[in-house]
C-alpha cells in the first residue's frame, strides 16, 4: 500500500519563510483585511502601540492573512514593522516587531484568514493571540491588553468582548445569537460572534487540528464556530469590556449574507455539539473584566413602514416555503400578525423563539435546502426588529437591557421544545 | 617575544583586566603583588592575550579600591616596590605583553597632601589646586554619579570651612583643572611612568575635569583642550605610547574624544556592552545593531575598546529606562545585586554559567570591532560573592586551583584581602586553572583557542564592519573587512536552533571557511545562502573567492 507522505497545504513557501524569520512569539495578532486600506492603516498603528504599551518586553508579531486586496492593504501593515533595516523605525522597542503579511487563495468570506492566524500561531508557538477587525475605527491599544491579558496571567482560553452599544445596534446578536446560544449552551456571552477576541495557543490548536475546515459548512462566520468550539471542549471563557465600538459600514445592510454569516454557523453547529447543548438546563454567567454590557441612548430613525411591508410580503411570498419549516400553529400565528394593523403589531417574544426553534429544526433536517432555510427568516427577522423597536423606540437603556434579558429567558424556557422538535423530525 | 612596534598596536592588542591585589600573592601576605602577576605572566601569555591593565596600584587609602590615589609617583607598598614593578614591565615586554596602567586625572584621594595643604589655609598656594566654594550651589546642573550614597557633588570641609567639588566620592575632591600648575603637574606624572616604559594610560573618568556654570559639567570643550595638550605631549615625547578613556557617556559624545586623531587613541564604548547582554536575553539583534549604527565613524588611528565585565558594577547609564528596568529584572532580580545604575555581578553568573552563552558573548566581544578586553577570572568563568559591599564582590582572589586559598596565597584564609569565592558552583574547587588547563574542553582552552583565531587575522581589531540585517531577528551577522580580507560572522542569538537565509550575493563565488575547524562549506551562490545554527551558535567564515 502506497503511504502519502506530502500533503497539499494551505501555507505559501514564502509565508513559511516569513514564519521561520518571526521565531516562536509570545503574543500573536491576527489581522484578518480585504480592501481595508482606509481604516487598516491606523489600526495597525494602534496595534503597534499597544503592543509597546503593555507588552514591551514580549516577543510578538502581527499577522496579516488577507483575501486579495487591490489597494495596499498588506502594504500598509507589513510597514509598522520595528526592525534594524529601517533606521528609527522605533528606537524606544526593546524589541523587533514583525508584521508580515500574506495572501490566500479561496475568497474572503471563506475560513481561511482565521485559519490562516491559527496555523501561524500554532506554528510560532504563541502563547496567547488576538484577531482584530480591520474594520473598528474606535480601537484603542488597550483592546489588546484586555484580550490577552486575561489568556496570559490568568488562564483563559478565550477572551470574547463586551462594548458600548447604541440601543438598537447589533439587534441580530441581541435579539438571536446571543439569546439562542445562551439557551442552548448555557452561558452567558454576550458577543458569541465576535470580531475581535482573545484566545490561547491551546485552543487554538485544537480548533485548528477540527475538521471544519473542508466540511463544506465552514463558511464565513467561522468565528462562531471557533467560540462553540470552545464552549463545547469547556475551555475557560471570559469576557473583556473594551468600549464603544464603532464600525466601517462594509456591505450596506444586507440582512441575508449576514445571516449566513451567523446563523447558518449556528444551526450548523447545533448537529454535533448536540450532545452537548441538549444536555444544558438554564445558563451561567462568565467572568467578566468590566460590565458586560453598555447601552447608548440615541435617536434612530427607522423606516418602520419598509420593515413592516418586508415582514407582510415575505410572509406572503414565502407561503409555501414557510409551510415546510415552520408548525402550522406558528405560521399561522405569524400570519395573523401579517394581517393586523399597523399599531397593533406584535412579534412576541414566545412567537419570536419559536419561529427561530422550528427554522434550527427545519435546518437540522435539511427540510429544502438550507441555504434557503436561512434566507426565509430575513422577512421573519425584520418583523421581529420591527416589534423590538416599537417596543422599547421610548424605553431606556435598562428598559432595552430587561427586554433582551426577557428574550433569553423565553429561549431557555423553551429550550424543550426546541429538543422536541429536533426529535420530531429526526 | 618582541613587542610589536607597529604604533597601531593597541589594534591588534587583546588586553587583559587585572588587579595587582588579587591576581596572586607571592609573599603570604594574603594581598597579591607584582612578583606574584609577574610569576603568573607565563600563564597570560599562554592564553594569548598581549597586554595587561593594571588597576591602581598606588599608595591610598583604598577606600575606592585604589581610585583614590595619594601618591602619584610610588606604589602601595602592599603591593612590592617600585623597582618590583620595573621587573614586571620589563618581563611582560619579554613576553611580547605591553603594560597599560591607570590614571586618574580627575581627583585624589583626601588624603593626598596635595588636598592636605589645600585644604589647610585659604593663602595655601596650593588652595586654587582644587574647586573650593562658599556655597553647594553652584554647578546645581550636575548630575550625581553615585547615587547610592551621595547626595551632593559638594562636600563641606571643616577645616578650611568651605565646600570642596568631588564627582565621585566625597573623599575623592576633584583637581582644578583651570589651574595651570595643576596640568602641568599632572603631565609629569604621566611623564613619570612613561619614562620607566609604560605603554599606555587608561585615563579614568575624563569627560569631568573642568567645571563651568550653566552646563553639565560633562564633556566641555575646556576638558577637551586639556586632554588634546596631554596628547600632544605624548606623542612628541613618547610615540608609540597609548591613551585610552574612560568616558562613560553616549556614542556622540564619545566621538569627540578622539578628536581629529588628536585625543585619545581609544575609549570604552560604554552603550554597547549593557546592549550585548540586553540583545542576548531578548533574543533579537536590534539592541545591538541600533547602537551600533548610532556609533559614528572614528579616526582611521583610533580605536573603540569593548568589554563584557570589568571591576565596576554592568553600568546601566547609557540606556534607556525601559531598557534599565528591563536588564534589571532580567539580571539582578535579587536587588542586592543592584548598585548605583547598574549590576554588580561578573560575567557567568549573569549568564547563569550557560557555557553555550559565555562563548556567544565572548564571540561577540572578539568579532564586533574594536579591541577587546577581558576581565581576570572570566576566562575560567569565576563567579562573584554579592554579600561583599560596594564592587568588591567582583574583585575576589584569583583562583589558581583547588588547594589552599585556591592557589592565591599561602597566608591563612582569615588574612586574605577579600575571601575567595566558596559555593559549589563557582567555588575555587570547582572553578580553578589547574583543572582547566587540564581539561580540553574547558572554557580556558576555548579562550585560548578564540584567542589564537581572533589574533591570527587583522580584520576584526583594523577591519571595517558590514552588517547584512538576514529577516530572522535573532541572527546577529556582519561582514568585517580589511584589504582583500573578508570574515564572515553569524551568531545566533537564541536558546533555540534558527534557520537564516543570509544575502551575500556580493560575495558570489567565495568559499566560506570556518575559521576555527577550517573547513569548507558550500559556495556561495546567487541565492540566499542558508545556515541553520543551533542555540547560541556562531560562526566566523574566512571568505575565500579561489
Amino acid at each position: 500500500m502506497e503511504i502519502k507522505l506530502a500533503e497539499d497545504t494551505f501555507l505559501t513557501d514564502d509565508f513559511l519563510r516569513q514564519l521561520i524569520n518571526v521565531g516562536e512569539v509570545d503574543i500573536l495578532v491576527g489581522l484578518p483585511t480585504h480592501n481595508n486600506a482606509k481604516t487598516v492603516g491606523s489600526i495597525v498603528k494602534t496595534i503597534q502601540s499597544g503592543i509597546l504599551r503593555w507588552f514591551p518586553r514580549e516577543r510578538a508579531v502581527i499577522i496579516n492573512a488577507d483575501g486579495g486586496s487591490r489597494d495596499g492593504t498588506p502594504e500598509l501593515v507589513t510597514s509598522i514593522s520595528i526592525d534594524d533595516v529601517r533606521r528609527g523605525s522605533n528606537p524606544y522597542a526593546l524589541r523587533t516587531l514583525h508584521s508580515i503579511s500574506t495572501k490566500y487563495a479561496s475568497s474572503p468570506e471563506s475560513p481561511a484568514a482565521l485559519r490562516t492566524i491559527l496555523a501561524a500561531a500554532e506554528l510560532l508557538q504563541a502563547k496567547a493571540c488576538v484577531v482584530m477587525s480591520p474594520e473598528s475605527s474606535s480601537i484603542e491599544g488597550e483592546w489588546i491588553s484586555k484580550l490577552l491579558r486575561p489568556i496570559r496571567d490568568d488562564g483563559f482560553d478565550l477572551v470574547t468582548p463586551t462594548y458600548r452599544r447604541h440601543r438598537f445596534e447589533g439587534l441580530l446578536i441581541t435579539n438571536l445569537l446571543y439569546p439562542m446560544t445562551r439557551a442552548l449552551y448555557g452561558l452567558r456571552l454576550r458577543e458569541p460572534y465576535a470580531q475581535e477576541f482573545g484566545f490561547s495557543g491551546r485552543l487554538g490548536g485544537e480548533f485548528l487540528s477540527q475538521n471544519v475546515w473542508d466540511d463544506g459548512t465552514a463558511g464565513s462566520g467561522i468565528e462562531l464556530r471557533f467560540t462553540l468550539a470552545a464552549i463545547t471542549a469547556r475551555h475557560r471563557i471570559c469576557q473583556s469590556f473594551l468600549g464603544q465600538k464603532d464600525h466601517i459600514e462594509r456591505r450596506g445592510s444586507d440582512l441575508v449574507p449576514a445571516l449566513r454569516e451567523t446563523v447558518g454557523p449556528l444551526f450548523s453547529a447545533l448537529e454535533p455539539d448536540f450532545p452537548v447543548w441538549s444536555a444544558v438546563t438554564g445558563s451561567q454567567p462568565l467572568p467578566t473584566i468590566g460590565p458586560d454590557h453598555e447601552v447608548l441612548l440615541d435617536l434612530v430613525r427607522v423606516n418602520r413602514k419598509r420593515l413592516r411591508e418586508m415582514f407582510t410580503t415575505g410572509v406572503a411570498e414565502l407561503a409555501t416555503v414557510f409551510q415546510s419549516i415552520l408548525s402550522p400553529a406558528t405560521l399561522a400565528e405569524l400570519q395573523r400578525i401579517a394581517g393586523s394593523g399597523e399599531s397593533d403589531f406584535e412579534y412576541s417574544t414566545e412567537l419570536w423563539v419559536k419561529t427561530v426553534y422550528e427554522f434550527a429544526a427545519s435546518y437540522h433536517q435539511s427540510v429544502i435546502s438550507r441555504d434557503h432555510i436561512i434566507q426565509a427568516l430575513a422577512p421573519l427577522f425584520r418583523g421581529r426588529v420591527l416589534a423590538f423597536l416599537m417596543e422599547h423606540r421610548n424605553g431606556s437603556a435598562e428598559d432595552v437591557e430587561n427586554g433582551i434579558e426577557s428574550l433569553c429567558l423565553e429561549f431557555e424556557r423553551l429550550k424543550p421544545y426546541l429538543l422536541q422538535m429536533w426529535k420530531s423530525r429526526e | 617575544m618582541p613587542l610589536n612596534q607597529d604604533v597601531l598596536w593597541y589594534k591588534d592588542a587583546i588586553i587583559y583586566q587585572v588587579h595587582v591585589r588579587t591576581f596572586y600573592d607571592s609573599n603570604g601576605d594574603g594581598i597579591g603583588d607584582f612578583q606574584g602577576l609577574e610569576q603568573k605572566l607565563g600563564y597570560l601569555q599562554e592564553l594569548g592575550i598581549n597586554a595587561i591593565w593594571l588597576m591602581p596600584f598606588f599608595p591610598s587609602p583604598l577606600r575606592d579600591d585604589g581610585y583614590d590615589i595619594a601618591d602619584y609617583n610610588a606604589v602601595h607598598s602592599s603591593y612590592g616596590t617600585l623597582e618590583d614593578f620595573r621587573k614586571l614591565l620589563d618581563s611582560a615586554h619579554d613576553r611580547g605583553i605591553r603594560v597599560i596602567i591607570e590614571m586618574v586625572l580627575n581627583h585624589t584621594s583626601d588624603q593626598h597632601p596635595w588636598f592636605q595643604e589645600s585644604r589647610s589655609s585659604q593663602d595655601n598656594p596650593r588652595r586654587d589646586w582644587y574647586v573650593w566654594s562658599d556655597t553647594d550651589s553652584r554647578y546645581k546642573g550636575t548630575r550625581i554619579i553615585f547615587l547610592d550614597t551621595e547626595k551632593s557633588n559638594w562636600a563641606w570641609d571643616p577645616i578650611s570651612k568651605s565646600y570642596y567639588w568631588h564627582r565621585f566620592f566625597s573623599h575623592q575632591p576633584d583637581l582644578n583643572y583651570d589651574n595651570p600648575a595643576v596640568r602641568e603637574q599632572m603631565w609629569k606624572v604621566m611623564s613619570f611612568w612613561l619614562e620607566m616604559g609604560v605603554d599606555a594610560f587608561r585615563l579614568d573618568a575624563v569627560p569631568y575635569l573642568v567645571e563651568r556654570e550653566g552646563t553639565n559639567c560633562e564633556n566641555l570643550p575646556e576638558t577637551h583642550a586639556i586632554l588634546k595638550d596631554l596628547r600632544r605631549r605624548l606623542d612628541e615625547q613618547f610615540p608609540g605610547r597609548m591613551l585610552l578613556a574612560e568616558a562613560n557617556q553616549w556614542p556622540a559624545d564619545l566621538r569627540t574624544y578622539f578628536g581629529d586623531g588628536d585625543e585619545f587613541h581609544m575609549a570604552f564604548h560604554f552603550p554597547l556592552m549593557p546592549r550585548m547582554f540586553m540583545g542576548l536575553k531578548l533574543e533579537d539583534r536590534k539592541p545591538i545593531t541600533e547602537i551600533l549604527q548610532q556609533t559614528p565613524e572614528i579616526p582611521p588611528t583610533c580605536q573603540w575598546s569593548l568589554f563584557l565585565r570589568n571591576h565596576d558594577e554592568l553600568t546601566l547609564e547609557m540606556v534607556t529606562d525601559i531598557e534599565r528596568d528591563y536588564m534589571y529584572d532580567s539580571y539582578a532580580e535579587d536587588k542586592t545585586m543592584r548598585l548605583n545604575l547598574g549590576i554588580r555581578r561578573r560575567l557567568a553568573p549573569l549568564l547563569d554559567n550557560d557555557r553555550r552563552r559565555i562563548e556567544l558573548m565572548n564571540g561577540l566581544l572578539m568579532s564586533l570591532p574594536g579591541t577587546p578586553i577581558i576581565y581576570y577570572g572570566d576566562e575560567i568563568g569565576m563567579g562573584d560573592n554579592i554579600n561583599l559591599g560596594d564592587r568588591n564582590g567582583v574583585r575576589t582572589p584569583m583562583q589558581w586551583n583547588g588547594g589552599w586559598n585556591g592557589g592565591f596565597s599561602t597566608a591563612e584564609p582569615d588574612q586574605l584581602y577579600a575571601p575567595l569565592i566558596q559555593n559549589p558552583v563557582y567555588g575555587y574547587p570547582a572553578v580553578n586553572v589547574l583543572s582547566q588547563v587540564g581539561s580540553g574542553h574547558s572554557l580556558l582552552h576555548w579562550m585560548q583557542s578564540i584567542i589564537a583565531v581572533r589574533r591570527s587575522t587583522a580584520v576584526f581589531g583594523r577591519g571595517s564592519i558590514e552588517f547584512l540585517h538576514p529577516a530572522n531577528h535573532r541572527i546577529l551577522a556582519y561582514v568585517r573587512r580589511l584589504g582583500n580580507e573578508s570574515v564572515l560572522v553569524v551568531n545566533n542569538l537564541s536558546g533555540a536552533a534558527q534557520a537564516v537565509e543570509l544575502d551575500l550575493r556580493r560575495y558570489k563565488g567565495n568559499i566560506p571557511i570556518e575559521m576555527s575547524g577550517k573547513n569548507i562549506f558550500p559556495r556561495v551562490g546567487d541565492l540566499p545562502y542558508l545556515l541553520t545554527l543551533g542555540p547560541y551558535q556562531f560562526f566566523w567564515f574566512r571568505l575565500r573567492r579561489i
